[in-house]
């Protein structure tokens, strides 16, 4: 269309352009503090040319689909890091825990206890027909036996802590799977129609950062606008527009539940996320810890018992157990306890007469022997003391270093995707500038007309 | 076209807050704790050394009370010997002016009483008891170790053991704590009861006297050999204190190394790190405060 009714068609277009364009602006700056959000591009085009008369006239601008501005890869870099911080979230969590109740720079721990134990039978051996002194080790040996039942009871607390997290761990990752899934069919819709994801795709984006952080996930372009999301060793989690559940199924053998895929036990392989955190706490690092604390009680229990047994008593009889004797190695620390209650029971003598304190030299000397595991316990128990600092030590660092990644990766993402409030004003003055230039351009196009009309009313 | 910065620096300014934030915590429990390791991840390897280190710290604190103790004891027993050496010299003497054969019978009679009673003496310091216990009795404490039993080889009858109590003075040493009274009183080469009881009837009789007076000069002879165990055995124990108590400084300062804190970085720390916190204060302040170009936009 030429003539003033085709400018007046240009000019109202680019109001509506402009309009458009300034109402996008607006949209970014109200999504400044999105979490997630990716500015939107205004995309304007001019139209195509018309001719009039073997003449090209330009036909005026029009708005086109906006596009997010964002970086996929920067964003599956950043979901990467996400699953490292939420393992090690998990991991600490529970172990910084466990610490506490090793903590023996802050004296608490087994330590205090075992010497102990050790102590009352050195000073039993002073004067061993004292009775409050045979009592003295009765009590010592109640409370090693209770320090070692509270930390079996504390970790296995831990550990069904643990359990609990991992059950709505994955009911959290089937609620985003679901939600995932269903984006992924409005993605893909969009995208059939030629349009941008945009914050569709942001939504989406989010949801698998939150997804990252509770489990390790691999991401897959399926096109389309589709993402494929499987866990790090292929379990499917969202194809399309359908997301696969994971379950949870008790394991009587070690009264934990199992996560199951499709019908397949994938817990060993479960990587990355707080889940991957949790059952690597539930299903390695405190078991190991238990584990050696097990030993340590059962060792110490046998070779107190075997000791004991080798002694008499203060009526010249052959001594007794001193702790119950463990059922099993697994069992040992939930279930040490001292065997007897009547202090004459003590078997410190190792000839039958009272005055004899050979065995009870022989059980206090039992802490320089090698009998946890072919070390002494106080050296066991510091390997394992060291183990447990070491771990958290090195989950800390890792920590650290995740974060510094996390931060820096962020600072790109913000770099790319996010809403410059400066940017945003710039362009809303270049919108106004131009929605002014064509409500001018309509004002002087509306007086040609008025012009023109007139005439047309004198000359008729 | 310059390159683009994130334009949101909340998220920097915020992990810089909580970075000086955390350093300020760490400094503050360094100083108000005295030491730079709190748990066990602060530093493995030391945490792990605590823990001998406490142990050989309270075994020292053990053994040194095991020393208080035994050193009573000990001397209770050393006193009793002493009370027997002084008593058996008498007798010694009075056994050589009874061998005079100068005496009268009811001098001689005389002489016979005061052995009688001196081995009587003897006698109760053999059955010395220490906290209820039998010093001289083996490790048969509760039993009264020495009777006087004329069926018996010397008249005295030995009712202990021949067992001897051994107890840690360190970590690494233990000592013998008793002699067998038998090996005292009644020792086959030296039986100072059984002598004295030969005195004593030798007195009576006028015969012999001489005779006896010599078995008795080698029973005390053998008393005073025997003795000589108390004697090292409390030595031992001083020198065993003295070595615990520096063992004991040793590891205190040892445990002070280990998990020690030097106070002055320590406070310089404190004071660095509340600088750094109060900067990054003041320049999230600024920043987040300064306008930008929608704020000029009319």
């Amino acid at each position: 269309m030429g003539g003033l009714l085709g400018i007046l068609s240009i000019a109202a277009g680019v109001l509506n352009a402009d309009e458009g364009a300034a109402t996008i602006t607006s949209n970014n700056i109200a999504n400044v503090n999105t979490p997630g959000y990716s500015r939107e591009q205004v995309n304007l085009s001019s139209n195509p040319p018309i001719q009039v008369g073997g003449l090209l006239f330009g036909d005026g601008v029009s708005l086109d689909p906006t596009t997010s501005i964002r970086d996929n890869l920067l964003q599956q870099r950043v979901d990467q890091e996400n699953q490292s911080a939420g393992q090690l979230g998990a991991f600490l969590g529970s172990l910084n825990q466990v610490q506490a109740t090793f903590n023996e720079t802050s004296g608490s721990g087994l330590q205090t206890p075992l010497t102990a134990f050790f102590n009352s039978l050195t000073q039993l051996s002073d004067n061993p027909s004292d009775s409050s002194l045979r009592e003295g080790v009765i009590t010592a040996g109640q409370n090693l036996a209770s320090a070692f039942q509270q930390d079996a009871k504390g970790l296995v607390s831990l550990q069904s802590s643990a359990n609990v997290g991992a059950q709505q761990s994955v009911s959290q990752i089937n609620t985003l799977t679901t939600q995932i899934a269903a984006l992924n069919t409005q993605i893909s819709g969009l995208i059939g129609t030629g349009q941008d994801g945009g914050e569709f795709e942001d939504q989406r984006s989010q949801l698998v950062n939150q997804l990252s952080g509770l489990i390790g996930v691999s991401q897959i372009n399926a096109g389309n606008g589709n993402l494929t999301l499987t866990t790090t060793n292929g379990a499917a989690l969202v194809v399309g527009g359908q997301s696969f559940a994971l379950s949870t199924q008790l394991n009587p053998s070690t009264t934990f539940h199992d996560v199951y895929s499709n019908g397949t036990d994938i817990t060993s392989t479960i990587t990355g996320g707080t889940l991957g955190g949790q059952i690597q706490v539930r299903d390695q690092e405190i078991p190991s810890i238990l584990n050696q604390v097990n030993t340590l009680a059962c060792g110490l229990a046998t070779a107190v018992n075997t000791q004991s047994q080798a002694g008499f008593d203060s009526n010249g009889n052959p001594g007794v157990d001193f702790f119950t004797a463990p059922a099993s190695v697994g069992s040992a620390a939930s279930t040490i306890s001292v065997a007897i209650s009547d202090p004459n029971l003590v078997a410190a003598s190792s000839d039958g007469s009272v005055g004899s304190n050979g065995n009870a030299q022989a059980l206090a000397n039992i802490q320089n022997q090698n009998v946890v595991n072919g070390e002494t316990p106080a050296n066991y128990y510091g390997k394992l003391i060291y183990q447990i600092g070491n771990d958290i030590s090195n989950a800390n660092n890792e920590q650290t270093s995740v974060g510094l990644v996390q931060q820096q990766l962020q600072d790109q993402q913000g770099a790319i995707s996010g809403v410059s409030l400066n940017e945003e004003a710039v362009n809303l003055v270049r919108y106004q500038s131009a929605y002014q230039a064509s409500a001018n351009v309509l004002n002087v196009i509306n007086t040609l007309l008025l012009d023109t009309l007139s005439i047309t009313t004198v000359t008729g | 076209m310059s390159i683009r910065i994130n334009p949101d620096p909340a998220p920097d300014l915020l992990a810089a807050i909580q970075l000086d934030q955390q350093k300020q915590s760490t400094a503050t429990q360094q100083v108000s704790t005295g030491r730079p390791v709190n748990s066990l991840s602060d530093n493995p390897a030391a945490a792990a050394d605590v823990v001998f280190n406490h142990i050989q710290g309270s075994e020292d604190d053990q053994c040194l009370q095991n020393i208080s103790d035994l050193s009573s004891q000990l001397q209770t027993a050393d006193s009793a010997l002493n009370s027997v050496v002084t008593a058996a010299t008498q007798a010694i003497s009075l056994g050589v002016e009874g061998a005079n054969g100068n005496l009268s019978a009811a001098n001689q009679q005389a002489i016979a009483t005061q052995v009688t009673g001196i081995r009587d003496q003897i006698l109760s310091l053999a059955n010395q008891t220490y906290e209820g216990n039998y010093l001289f009795a083996g490790t048969a404490t509760s039993t009264q170790p020495f009777v006087l039993n004329g069926a018996q080889p010397g008249g005295v009858q030995y009712n202990g053991n021949t067992h001897v109590n051994s107890i840690d003075i360190s970590a690494e040493n233990s000592i013998n704590i008793n002699v067998p009274g038998s090996q005292i009183f009644t020792n086959p080469n030296g039986n100072l009861i059984g002598s004295l009881n030969g005195l004593i009837t030798a007195l009576q009789t006028n015969t012999g006297v001489g005779a006896a007076v010599t078995t008795l000069q080698t029973a005390f002879s053998q008393v005073t050999t025997q003795r000589v165990f108390y004697g090292n055995s409390l030595q031992q124990l001083t020198a065993s204190q003295t070595y615990l108590n520096t063992d004991k400084t040793q590891v205190a300062t040892q445990e002070n190394t280990l998990i020690g804190v030097d106070l002055a970085s320590a406070a310089t720390n404190l004071s660095q790190s509340t600088t750094a916190l109060n900067a990054v204060l003041s320049a999230t302040n600024q920043i987040l405060s300064t306008l930008n170009l929608l704020s000029y936009l009319k």
